[in-house]
């Protein structure tokens, strides 16, 4: 790291005020240090991929083809997906096409990676930001409620409600609400996707359902959490009993005193989740026939595509890594004391 | 630091706060209880039920016994759509569940928690290699990484175990890792090694007992989350094949024809929700009391 800040010119005494203490050192060479470290870890991530595909028993290439396929055409297959080549090899080749945004062709369907992924990335994108607005916008509010009167009869019933929400499997919820609000309400569509170019209020209709079945176990983690976190502020820090003495009201001391201190806690946990929330994508996607990268992780993985089941778990995996190093990133980037390296 | 400053503290407060009120005492023993009694139950009921009860077999129904209604004759919760009975269906896909839940769990003990326990004891690049491989392990989304892994090796009991022991172990080992971290740093561990025990013992003797508290509340919470992963694989067709039941593809089975029979879904899923809820409860309760939260 010391090679690193080197490089940058230390600019804190020379006037720059606060611009030069933040492209100073501490924030900066956090940011490298995080990257740094997540670049191993993403190449261990795809070798550990290729390792585990390739302990599929038989010739991947004589399982597509079938049994009446000859032996010149399965020769023909395996020299086009290389895999008459060794494992390293062949990772080598995965490697240089992918850091040239060459991610192959699938076996199965003969398209290129790149145009299967095409507009699906929205599809998964989209699920994972509204589930993520939907439960935040509604956590936080629920928890200061809770956390304002601890014991009270809200804090209780939100907690007995979320420890219940918690329990409940993502797929089961998905199915409950499809039961509730498509079979018999007739409210929203059981399934299916409607593009948002057809318009943004069917695209939103669709999205409904998929997005609560998200949000809702992630809603109660976060209440649980931040509900947890707040109380604790509230009981034992000295900067409330401060900001309590100062005659700050009670509604002004947990929002801008004790949540200001918890959001750093919920950011983390918000990190760590991304990564959750995109694999459970898979099984959503599925119930709910929506195109997006979980259902062709999951088409691959029915159809024997070793590509396609390749690339995408490499894919979620590298999100849940990108996500974390963002969070990092961000952590530093608001907390004063990292910013300014007094810590 | 500050995380270990304010767990031994909790510690000492809970040594204090032991024994204090009656009325607190009764309700954390009623707090622990009460899960762990469901837990047991729950697994009596799995374990035991299919031999004891007078129920049907959970395949090989008639198919002209199919779609009864709960409370039918010989069929407490009725029939599936292929004339299985479902309570009986739903007690032994409880002990796939279960059994499942219970291997992953001690497999992620016994090997996460003695990779977490020698990496933190031996220290050094040992230690920062494993930290690497493990942060490999947990960057992966734990329902992709078993995706692919029951892709390659295909839908079976054992493989479902081997592919849910894969997210299982890392995450055992980093919390057995940070414990015993903390436990080296403590008087009682000192004085061992200056008594020249060997490492196995000291390990074995001094830093697993210490250990086991934090990594058993733990894979109470696990086994939630093996369930209902165990749950997600089986109800995608990657888990236990058909016709074994198993609470995830009865799930899926039912979803079939759900319009028309919901309680087809319903059951299972009450199941399943119960069997997670009393675990989480029970892994919390036993955290908050190790803890002394």
């Amino acid at each position: 790291m010391s090679a690193v800040s080197g490089l940058l010119p230390t600019r804190s005494g020379s006037g720059f005020g606060r611009l030069g203490r933040v492209a100073g050192s501490p924030l900066l060479r956090l940011i490298v240090k995080r990257v740094v470290m997540a670049i191993p870890i993403l190449f261990g991530v795809s070798v550990l991929t290729f390792w585990v595909l390739s302990l599929i028993p038989g010739d991947p290439a004589r399982a597509m083809l079938g049994m009446n396929a000859t032996d010149q055409q399965v020769e023909a297959l395996r020299q086009q997906y290389g895999l008459d080549k060794s494992g390293p090899a062949r990772y080598w080749d995965w490697l240089t096409g992918a850091l040239h945004g060459d991610l192959g062709i699938s076996m199965v369907s003969s398209q290129s990676m790149s145009s299967m992924l095409g507009d699906r990335w929205a599809v998964t994108a989209e699920l994972v930001v509204l589930s993520f607005i939907v439960s935040l916008g509604v956590a936080v509010p629920v928890a200061l409620l809770a956390a304002r009167w601890p014991g009270g009869l809200f804090d209780r019933v939100s907690m007995v409600c979320s420890m219940t929400g918690l329990a409940v499997a993502n797929y089961v919820l998905a199915l409950l609400l499809v039961l509730v609000f498509a079979v018999e309400l007739g409210w929203l569509p059981a399934i299916g996707y409607v593009h948002i170019s057809d318009g943004i209020g069917g695209n939103l209709k669709s999205m409904i359902l998929p997005t609560l079945a998200m949000a809702i176990p992630l809603f109660c983690f976060y209440t649980r959490f931040l509900r947890g976190d707040i109380v604790d502020q509230m009981q034992g820090e000295d900067y409330v009993d401060t900001a309590r003495a100062k005659g700050v009201g009670p509604w002004r001391v947990l929002w801008s005193h004790a949540f200001r201190n918890s959001s750093f806690g919920l950011i983390t946990i918000v990190g760590l989740n991304i990564g959750t929330l995109v694999g459970g994508t898979v099984i959503i996607e599925q119930i709910f026939a929506l195109p997006g990268l979980g259902q062709l992780l999951l088409q691959g993985v029915n159809t024997r595509d070793t590509v396609v089941v390749q690339d995408l778990v490499i894919i979620f995996a590298a999100i849940a890594v990108l996500a974390n190093l963002l969070v990092d990133v961000l952590y530093a980037v608001l907390d004063p004391r990292i910013r300014y390296g007094s810590h | 630091m500050a995380v270990i400053d304010a767990s031994s503290a909790q510690l000492e407060s809970a040594v204090v706060a032991a024994g204090a009120k009656p009325r607190g005492r009764w309700r954390a023993w009623m707090r622990t209880w009460i899960p762990a009694g469901t837990v047991i139950f729950i697994l009596a009921i799995c374990f035991l039920g299919p031999t004891v009860l007078p129920i049907p077999g959970a395949t090989g129904g008639d198919v002209l016994e199919s779609g009864q209604g709960p409370f039918s004759p010989g069929h407490l919760l009725g029939t599936d759509s292929n004339g299985n009975d479902v309570l009986s269906r739903l007690l032994s896909g409880g002990q796939a569940s279960l059994l499942i839940g219970i291997s992953v769990n001690v497999i992620g003990i016994v090997i996460g928690g003695t990779i977490g326990a020698v990496s933190a004891y031996v220290g050094g690049l040992f230690d920062t290699i494993v930290m690497r491989l493990l942060d490999v392990l947990i960057a992966f989304p734990s329902l992709v990484l078993t995706l692919a892994v029951a892709q390659s090796l295909g839908p079976s009991k054992r493989n479902t175990i081997f592919a849910l022991a894969f997210f299982s172990v890392p995450a055992v080992a980093r919390i057995a890792r940070s414990s015993t971290l903390r436990l080296r740093e403590m008087p009682f561990m000192q004085a061992a090694q200056l008594c020249g025990s060997p490492t196995w013992r000291i390990l074995l003797r001094h830093v697993a007992p210490n250990v086991a508290p934090q990594l058993i509340s733990f894979a109470a919470l696990g086994m939630g989350i093996v369930i209902v992963t165990e749950g997600a694989l089986s109800f995608l067709g990657l888990g236990i094949p058909a016709p074994a039941p198993s609470w995830g593809n009865m799930i899926f089975d039912g979803q079939q024809s759900m319009s028309a029979t919901p309680l087809e879904v319903v059951w299972p899923s009450i199941a399943l929700l119960v069997t997670v809820l009393a675990f989480n409860q029970l892994g919390e309760n036993l955290r908050a009391r190790w803890s002394g939260r």
